[in-house]
């Protein structure tokens, strides 16, 4: 999961990720990216897979399964993320 | 091709192919002038007089002009200000805290709030339509 400290939609998501991995036994490496440039470079090499998926940009939140790359971006649903994550 | 655009008379810039006929911060008609990239960033560079109160303050009139207001939720809108400060402070100009720089100085313009967000699906043609970051909402008819 890609996010920002400043970012409220990040914020809104933080329980919901939390209630995920106690729900489902699912780690969520979450990476802040306006005050971690390694983050943030790692986010940039992965431009090609998350742009089309979001709207054209680099948005936060983006969660990123690191195994098949699916990507799915923006404050969601507890259920849509659970969907997502076990899909 | 797109290029950068200075009001003659209130400073504004504008980066696109035709200067506005109208500059959206002083109205003042057909003011409009082409400049270089660089002139573009040092003026931009140069509003640093410009604390959390008065971007506030500019944001609502900035708004109130337009077919959006700030969001109501204040605890929202000064998370979003204390990012896009952030991001000056960091970064060098006022981005957006929810998306990230690409490190193009011409594409992250963009990312500058406020963006030019009526074009992006969050908003465009949306009742409830909103910018990305939502310190922007569609104001209710």
């Amino acid at each position: 999961m890609f996010h920002g400290r400043e970012c409220p939609h990040c914020q809104a998501m933080m329980p919901l990720v939390d209630r995920l991995e106690n729900e489902a036994g699912i780690k969520i490496d979450k990476k802040e990216i306006w005050h971690n440039e390694k983050n943030a470079d790692l986010m940039r090499s992965l431009r090609d897979i998350i742009e089309p998926k979001c709207g054209g940009q680099l948005r936060t939140p983006t969660f990123m399964n690191t195994e098949t790359n699916d990507i799915m971006c923006g404050e969601v649903q507890y259920g849509k993320l659970k969907e997502w994550a076990t899909r | 091709m797109k290029k950068y655009w200075r009001c003659h008379v209130c400073n504004d810039i504008h980066y696109g192919i035709r200067p506005p006929e109208i500059c959206p911060t002083c109205e003042f008609k057909n003011a409009y002038v082409e400049i270089s990239s660089a002139e573009a960033k040092k003026i931009q560079a140069a509003e640093t007089d410009m604390d959390k109160v008065k971007f506030r303050q500019a944001i609502g009139e900035f708004a109130k002009r337009n077919e959006f207001q700030v969001n109501p939720n204040t605890d929202k809108v000064n998370m979003l200000i204390d990012g896009v400060f952030s991001c000056e402070e960091n970064h060098g100009m006022k981005y957006c805290p929810c998306r990230l720089i690409a490190k193009d100085f011409e594409e992250d313009l963009k990312l500058v709030c406020p963006c030019n967000f009526l074009i992006h699906e969050t908003y465009k043609d949306k009742e409830d339509g909103e910018c990305w970051c939502g310190l922007f909402i569609r104001r209710k008819k």
